[in-house]
């Protein structure tokens, strides 16, 4: 091998370099024929320049893409054939079931212009999309999007604006649905009553760890869990903060609750409670829904969680199946200093916001076959229903104007998807989860602390990632005690001038103060 | 004597090791196996962790067939498996073996050339625009012919070329045989085991084929097996905040997993007797 | 190709030319069967290379890859990647974890298919080539849920067992001492049998009479595994060995998303799960594409010094 090698060493300049030559040709070739595909987005809906007399006849094809799961097939597709026989439309939605996922194929899609009708997007690409001008400005067209309009109100309008034009239609607004469920059983085995303070909280936690309350005689329970410090919103709450890093009004001024001297003692408190044993040592790890699975296999007693992880037939059914004793009670925030809140929610939050790319505005008849279809699944009288519930007599039945859900319902279990307009947040859980209507309103009814962030976008030379990091990273460790809380001050000096957090908190709170807020 | 005391020892040890091997294989495999066959109800009773089930159903497999999109993604990803690997193994073996000889002018440089992709990529956005020049958007096609070659292949293909005897080729030079016969009549029949190999790395790489799909398909009777499986793996990640949501349960996703997985783990057990020591060589040179 | 009369006129030294012409259209077949797998690789290959000058761009989607303004400084992307007060962490945990791996993910697979090279037992030989091969299938999701059942701190068989002798749990998942081994441990399980395949099909290439030849000398079979089988699967442990330090800065993204939370984030945070945070959840493809670039420079470099190394004991890709 050795041999061979040196003997081609003889003229192996000259080899390469013809190769070389080859190569070039090749490339510039191959470059040639492919010229173009690489430069500016070409528009490629071919829809030729239809008569529009004739339109009416043959349905045009409306392409919408969201994230989202359990589409059935097209010919399954009820509430899709129904859609398109409303609208002489071809809807074809594709969902994709990973945010990630979707952000990628949307980018992609813009990118190379070939854009879909209708589309899902958040406020960052909002943002980004209306700056670069990809996305309709629907201010001209609201007129057009009346029904629309009226169906998600005024506060959801400007969740889709961005300057003064309203470049995406926001869902109607949603309400809450979180609140602490706790074991029933559990309290009556151990003789204990609701906590109804935080003190209370702490003190029972630490009784369901360590006081036996499944009566196993194995010490394998745990007081609290939740997905991470989201377990202990009602505890920020009841010192009057917000989750950390939340802006919300107190006393009249915006804060930052970071900022809020409120925050050191509700850590504090947190601190003590984990260092009692009684919170899941894993409540920082948890992703997904495992704090749930605790809660259902009997490992936690108490939880903070969605009324539907909890309370949906689901779920009850293998909450069952694991102890047929189990019970699980919604509970009210515990009070502390600042009184009862639980927790905090995001009044500039959107549930959903979709837009139209600005390429459709050449094709006027298919844009006006996405208005019609928005104010079609926005109209009472007319899709909002099927988007709701399905097919009138077949999958609800209207009994003195309210819907029952009949057997069939669980066919268009997606019809959801299709409800890019929203739906009348209670009315339509009131009717479509009559099972746990009680745990709706309990969780809706509870106090919250109002924040902002929503409204806030990020300024330039911030890194969000990084300073979110920070922040859970010092804030796990002074929970943990791993970080005494007397270095609190250092952690936000450090905050403010290594991740650059004090340029987010002055752009937050101008921002917030030409919305109105804090005056 | 000593020879053969020595010789027991040393299987033995050999034995041994492998079972331990098979055991850490083999108990987590069969916790999948398990959950999936197992009524969720009754994992979760046991703590989440089941090794032999008591209580048997098939109900999650039954619901996965009858009434997802499974079945459909099963013949797209046969077919994107099937073609695709047939393509590939083609492709590679055509461009391995010119490489493997020593004395091919440019050699080196078309070698880098490879190497060079397989650091450096242009990222997503500009393939797509090429995949959507050439009309292959929404098609099988986009999931086979943007990775026809493997760079990694190629490279695995020559190592081995180069491994066959000098001796062989000059003969069958003196035959006067063409280069792409001695490929297809030479080379082939004493390259089984690398083939194999090569074919099976390509094979399980269409056969979890989502990367492509998820980017140029969006009919979704074209989503192949994997993005079906996705679809019910993810939704446990990242719950969607909304009450309509139904979580598949572990049991569903066991049995997904199974069912997705299932058929390249049992052809690998056929393919294994090629990979039998100097059997090829042996019997050539012999 | 072959007009002398052009050559003459255009080059000082035909001679040059006509050797040139003659050497490629000697090896006409072996470039024709190249030719392929070439088109193949510039046009879905190469020519989309041009997306990674978004790196020096201040990348805006409507402006596409070639419209977008060049960013002021060329480096800016490099610099925030640089200037983040992680950078160092990063950095080290990246080339930390990757060894780890790099090391672990090469001497168990060869040793896997040494073993099984040497198993008598026919059954027994394809029995574990198979069990071993299975968790390749696996996804990343689905092992979380495994190594969650086995190592949680609440209710994982490990610590219940822990606990039930008297021991106090373990915080496997959640404590900075032990997720590097979890992430190393999963990674070598996983691909252990997969990893083991080519080893396998590279002994198959071994000429047996040298074994025949060894054993009449009376070598012991530990001398032949030495002496015959592992020279005989060199130059693939090599180059196997020499791609993946060209992947050195690729700790494993998939699996690291899935399994870290925050309390680890000091070990387990890396270049890639810290670009998808900063660069990609956030819509800032620049620097994900300055980064990229970064990584793939440092593997090229260590690919060429690989394969330069490799080159003085015969071997190397090229």
């Amino acid at each position: 091998m050795q041999q061979s090698n040196r003997v081609h060493r003889t003229g192996k300049r000259a080899r390469s370099w013809t190769a070389l030559l080859l190569m070039t040709a090749l490339l510039a070739g191959c470059a040639g024929g492919n010229d173009g595909s690489g430069g500016a987005p070409v528009n490629e809906n071919n829809t030729p320049p239809q008569a529009s007399s004739t339109a009416n006849q043959k349905p045009i094809k409306l392409e919408i893409i969201e994230s989202g799961n359990n589409l059935p097939s097209p010919d399954k597709d009820q509430i899709k054939q129904e859609l398109d026989k409303a609208l002489n439309i071809d809807l074809s939605l594709t969902v994709y079931p990973s945010g990630d996922d979707y952000s990628n194929q949307l980018n992609v899609r813009m990118a190379s212009g070939n854009f879909p009708d209708l589309f899902m997007i958040n406020r960052q690409q909002l943002l980004q999309f209306s700056k670069q001008g990809l996305l309709l400005d629907l201010t001209p067209y609201l007129d057009q999007l009346q029904q629309t309009v009226d169906f998600i109100g005024e506060d959801s309008l400007k969740k889709g604006i961005v300057g003064n034009n309203v470049y995406a239609i926001s869902k109607s607004p949603q309400v809450p649905y979180n609140t602490y469920f706790i074991r029933k059983d559990w309290l009556d085995a151990l003789g204990l009553e609701v906590p109804q303070t935080i003190e209370e909280l702490s003190a029972v936690a630490q009784a369901f760890t360590t006081g036996d309350p499944d009566g196993n005689g194995k010490p394998d329970t745990l007081g609290l869990t939740g997905g991470k410090l989201g377990a202990f919103a009602p505890v920020f709450g009841s010192y009057g903060v917000g989750m950390p890093g939340n802006f919300y009004e107190k006393d009249g001024t915006v804060v930052n609750s970071l900022y809020d001297p409120a925050m050191r003692e509700a850590l504090a408190f947190i601190r003590d409670m984990i260092s009692t044993g009684a919170v899941d040592p894993e409540l920082l790890a948890n992703s997904g829904l495992q704090h749930q699975e605790k809660a259902i296999k009997g490992q936690a007693g108490i939880i903070y969680i969605d009324w539907p992880n909890m309370t949906k037939e689901q779920f009850v059914e293998q909450i069952q199946t694991v102890n047929p004793n189990a019970e699980w009670i919604q509970i009210e925030a515990p009070e502390g200093p600042a009184g009862r809140y639980d927790g905090a929610w995001d009044i500039g939050a959107s549930p959903g916001r979709y837009a139209i790319p600005k390429a459709l505005e050449k094709q006027p008849e298919k844009l006006q076959r996405v208005f019609d279809l928005l104010n079609y699944v926005s109209d009472p009288d007319g899709g909002s229903m099927l988007v709701q519930f399905g097919v009138e007599d077949v999958h609800y039945t209207l009994e003195g104007g309210v819907p029952q859900m009949t057997e069939q319902s669980g066919d268009v279990g997606h019809s959801w998807l299709y409800q890019f307009t929203g739906r009348p947040e209670m009315d339509y859980l009131q009717a479509k989860f009559a099972a746990q209507s009680d745990y709706i309103t309990f969780a809706a009814d509870q106090p919250r602390i109002e924040v902002l962030d929503g409204f806030i976008d990020n300024p330039d030379g911030f890194n969000q990632a990084d300073a979110t990091r920070y922040i859970e990273e010092e804030l796990a460790k002074f929970v943990y005690s791993k970080r005494p809380l007397d270095e609190y001050d250092d952690f936000l000096q450090t905050l403010e001038t290594s991740m650059n957090y004090s340029t987010f908190v002055d752009s937050a709170m101008t921002q917030l103060q030409e919305l109105g807020f804090g005056s | 004597m000593v020879r053969g005391l020595d010789d027991k020892l040393f299987n033995t040890f050999v034995y041994i090791i492998l079972g331990l091997c098979g055991l850490a294989a083999v108990l987590p495999i069969l916790y999948v196996v398990s959950v999936s066959i197992t009524p969720f109800g009754e994992v979760l009773r046991n703590g989440g962790f089941i090794l032999f089930p008591r209580e048997i159903t098939f109900s999650a497999y039954k619901t996965l067939l009858t009434e997802s999109n499974i079945p459909r993604a099963f013949q797209v990803t046969i077919f994107i498996t099937v073609v695709g690997t047939a393509v590939n193994l083609v492709l590679t073996a055509l461009m391995a073996y010119p490489l493997s000889r020593k004395n091919l002018p440019g050699r080196h440089l078309f070698l880098l050339m490879i190497v060079f992709t397989l650091l450096f990529s242009g990222g997503i956005i500009p393939t797509y625009l090429i995949v959507k020049s050439m009309g292959l958007l929404d098609s099988v096609w986009a999931m086979i012919l943007p990775n026809a070659v493997w760079s990694f292949n190629v490279l695995i293909m020559k190592s081995f070329f180069e491994g066959l005897p000098e001796e062989l080729f000059e003969s069958a030079r003196m035959d006067g045989a063409k280069e792409f016969r001695i490929l297809l009549q030479i080379v082939t029949p004493l390259s089984v085991p690398v083939l194999l190999t090569v074919g099976l790395f390509y094979l399980v790489g269409h056969w979890n084929e989502f990367f492509q799909a998820i980017f140029y398909v969006t009919d979704r009777t074209l989503f192949p097996l994997q993005v079906v499986v996705r679809e019910i793996l993810m939704q446990s990640q990242q719950p969607l905040e909304n009450a309509e949501n139904m979580m598949p349960t572990q049991t569903m996703q066991m049995a997904s997993v199974m069912l997705a997985s299932l058929p390249v783990i049992v052809i690998y057990p056929f393919l294994q007797k090629h990979f039998t020591k100097g059997m090829l060589l042996g019997s050539i040179k012999g | 190709m072959q007009t002398p009369g052009l050559a003459d006129a255009s080059s000082l030294q035909p001679s040059r030319w006509q050797t040139t012409a003659k050497t490629l259209w000697r090896f006409r077949a072996f470039y024709l069967m190249l030719l392929p797998g070439i088109v193949y690789f510039v046009i879905f290959r190469y020519f989309p290379m041009y997306g990674v000058i978004i790196a020096f761009k201040d990348f805006a989607i409507m402006e596409g890859i070639t419209g977008s303004p060049w960013i002021n400084p060329w480096y800016k992307h490099f610099q925030d990647f640089y200037q983040s007060p992680y950078f160092g962490q990063l950095m080290t945990n990246t080339l930390l974890i990757s060894l780890y791996k790099l090391v672990w993910g090469t001497l168990p697979p060869i040793l896997l298919a040494l073993l099984l090279n040497e198993c008598r037992l026919r059954w027994l030989k394809s029995f574990v080539q198979t069990l071993t091969y299975m968790p390749h299938f696996l996804s990343w999701v689905i092992i979380f849920g495994i190594l969650l059942s086995l190592f949680s701190q609440n209710g994982g068989l490990i610590n219940r067992w822990i606990v039930e002798s008297g021991g106090s749990s373990i915080p496997f998942l959640t404590s900075t001492d032990y997720f590097r081994s979890i992430l190393v441990g999963s990674e070598v399980w996983q691909n252990l049998g997969w990893g083991a395949i080519i080893y396998l099909a590279a002994m198959s290439g071994i000429d047996p009479t040298l074994y025949e030849a060894a054993k009449v000398d009376g070598a012991t079979r530990l001398r032949m595994i030495w002496h015959i089988t592992l020279p005989g699967i060199r130059s693939i442990i090599i180059l196997l060995f020499i791609l993946k330090l060209g992947h050195l800065l690729d700790a494993g993204f998939d699996q690291i998303y899935i399994l870290y939370n925050i309390q680890v984030y000091p070990v387990a945070d890396i270049l890639d799960t810290w670009v998808y945070r900063t660069g990609l959840q956030q819509m800032n493809f620049s620097l994900a594409s300055a980064v990229g670039l970064f990584k793939s420079s440092i593997g090229l470099l260590l690919v060429l010094g690989a394969n330069g190394l490799a080159k003085r004991w015969g071997e190397g890709i090229w």
